[in-house]
């Protein structure tokens, strides 16, 4: 068992509504996640994904149940926890490398140890010539890189990524993912991802989880080769492997069925 | 902020900005490579590839101020203005004539009028404006920020907000001279609250208009909350903040004239107010272009600290 282990137990997530009622976004959730592994999360809109992400995240504080992060209950957010999330999170007034270099100036680290960091990780993510532009003036993806450089600043023990491509067109999407795998290949971090795509989850995570709504669970768990294979294969020609496109419907139709059950629940 | 919204189509000058990012990424570059512009072209506004567009009528972006049009709006008004006195269409003690007036306003601007120069009536004006404005930002701000930030201070304030922010400033005049006497301090104290409801509303606006994703991305990145106001919150509202110090500072200009016309010896309203009694329509005349003037430029002063300090605005 590795250091930074998180442990989810029994994670239960309530939501009172102003009318009195309540929703249970989460119900029951338990798994451990070890440390380096790329876990995705897929489900549904109201499967508790976010909710889900969110509690790891510190931003939400879950109704029952532990959480941990290297055996330290998760209260809060913290910067062992870096999170990148769908455009708009980056700091616009400031320039590429004053975002990246955010979270080490927050943390009075060193100017020379700060624009060392930031440099490198601007190299890394393929911005290196970037640094002073504003990030208004970047596209989308570029705009992502530097939301993923930025997440890395402080070493973080584990990323959290909510859609972070989900506002990219295809091509970019495609590119991004590719960026994702190397970044993980090369830091060795902790990953959960959020997305909306059964492609990506499927080709982004060595872990992923299938979850359903009302209440939200986890429904089904995969363990899977397409992320370490990525690293070295062309994603195109995995994508359309037999084994992936097989489990790509396999998936879809389980979302299918939870999405007509909805449907067929609120009678629409 | 519908408040806002129309003024804010001010700062958009010339053609939409948006539009012209589009156009240069698209057209076809001139010698320098930018989008070739005629000089026609720029004197009616638009582009050469506005001209490409079928559908105009109902385009907002296509529409813009014609250059040519506002000239020639501003020459014959005054060439009928000129042909009104010399032919002595309109009574002078109704409306004076451009000859009449530019004398009033040599004569005011060198031996100035009632012992008092134009010089001292706009300084002041400007004195008046620039303290009453001053203050306004300077306490309205923070407690705008508070009011964003904080249920109990929200709680507190927003009663006597909500409460005082429709009364038009003019209506505490009665109030502040019976405090304050009819000097300096009742019409300073005065614009101070002509400034300070605009300020407190739009920095709560901008505080309360910042993207989460950004407060947590900050806090995940290790900022504490002394950090995250001062490094997001804070930079996060100075659009809003400065949209509410242009619409403030045109309201204490507008509400200033409206204060000297009470009670006061120098400043331009009270020039045109005591010129009226003396028959001195002149003065009244000259006295309004040059309050509409100076207002102007105001604004565009303020709107070019906003370009200077705020380049991101819109952009996030």
């Amino acid at each position: 068992m590795s250091t930074n282990e998180l442990q989810v137990d029994k994670l239960g997530m309530i939501y009172e509504l102003p009318n009195g009622g309540s929703v249970e976004a989460l119900r029951d959730v338990s798994f451990s996640l070890a440390e380096g592994r790329i876990l995705t999360l897929l489900g549904p809109s109201g499967c508790g994904k976010t909710t889900l992400l969110n509690i790891v995240a510190g931003f939400l504080r879950q109704t029952s149940g532990d959480i941990t992060l290297g055996g330290i209950p998760i209260d809060g957010p913290g910067q062992e926890r870096g999170m990148v999330f769908q455009q708009g999170a980056l700091f616009e007034w400031l320039t590429v490398e004053q975002n990246v270099g955010f979270g080490p100036r927050m943390n009075k680290m060193d100017p020379d140890g700060t624009r060392h960091k930031v440099n490198d990780l601007l190299a890394t993510v393929g911005l290196a010539e970037f640094g002073e532009k504003a990030v208004y003036e970047l596209s989308g993806g570029m705009q992502q890189r530097v939301a993923l450089a930025r997440s890395l600043a402080n070493d973080p023990d584990l990323i959290l990524m909510d859609e972070p491509l989900g506002a990219l067109d295809a091509l970019t999407r495609e590119k991004m993912q590719g960026l994702i795998l190397e970044l993980w290949d090369r830091t060795a971090k902790t990953i959960i991802l959020v997305t909306h795509s059964v492609e990506e989850a499927l080709f982004l995570g060595d872990r992923l989880f299938v979850m359903a709504p009302r209440p939200g669970r986890i429904e089904r768990e995969y363990d899977l080769p397409f992320a370490r294979l990525g690293l070295t294969e062309d994603a195109r020609e995995l994508k359309n492997s037999t084994e992936f496109v097989e489990k790509r419907e396999e998936i879809l139709s389980l979302i299918w069925e939870m999405e007509e059950q909805i449907m067929g629940h609120e009678g629409a | 902020m519908s408040l806002y919204e129309s003024n804010d189509k001010l700062g958009g000058g010339v053609g939409g900005d948006k539009q012209g990012t589009v156009v240069e990424k698209t057209a076809g570059p001139g010698p320098d490579g930018r989008p070739s512009q005629s000089l026609a072209d720029r004197l009616r506004g638009t582009t050469a590839n506005d001209a490409r567009k079928t559908v105009t009528f109902g385009d907002g972006s296509a529409v813009v101020g014609n250059p040519l049009f506002s000239i020639g709006t501003v020459l014959i008004l005054l060439i009928l203005w000129f042909f009104s006195e010399a032919l002595g269409l309109v009574d002078e003690t109704f409306f004076p004539g451009p000859i009449k007036t530019w004398k009033e306003f040599v004569l005011v601007l060198t031996d100035g009028f009632q012992n008092v120069t134009l010089a001292e009536h706009v300084y002041w004006s400007l004195r008046r404006i620039l303290l009453g404005f001053g203050i306004g930002v300077a306490v309205g701000i923070p407690i705008g920020l508070a009011m964003g930030l904080s249920n109990a201070l929200r709680g507190i304030f927003d009663p006597l907000i909500e409460l005082f922010r429709p009364v038009p400033p003019l209506a505490f005049i009665p109030l502040l001279i019976l405090w304050f006497g009819i000097g300096e301090t009742s019409k300073v104290v005065m614009l101070f609250f002509a400034a300070f409801f605009i300020m407190v509303i739009s920095a709560r606006a901008g505080v309360t208009g910042v993207r989460i994703s950004k407060v947590h991305a900050a806090y995940s990145l290790g900022a504490s909350k002394t950090q995250v106001l001062r490094s997001v919150i804070l930079p996060n509202a100075l659009p809003e903040i400065f949209v509410g110090m242009r619409v403030a500072l045109g309201v204490c200009w507008g509400t200033l004239v409206a204060a000297e016309l009470v009670g006061a010896q120098k400043g331009l309203g009270a020039m045109i107010w005591t010129a009226r009694t003396f028959f001195r329509n002149g003065i009244v005349v000259f006295g309004i272009i040059l309050i509409g003037l100076i207002g102007v430029l105001l604004d565009l002063g303020m709107r070019k600290l906003e370009e200077r300090f705020i380049p991101w605005r819109g952009r996030g």
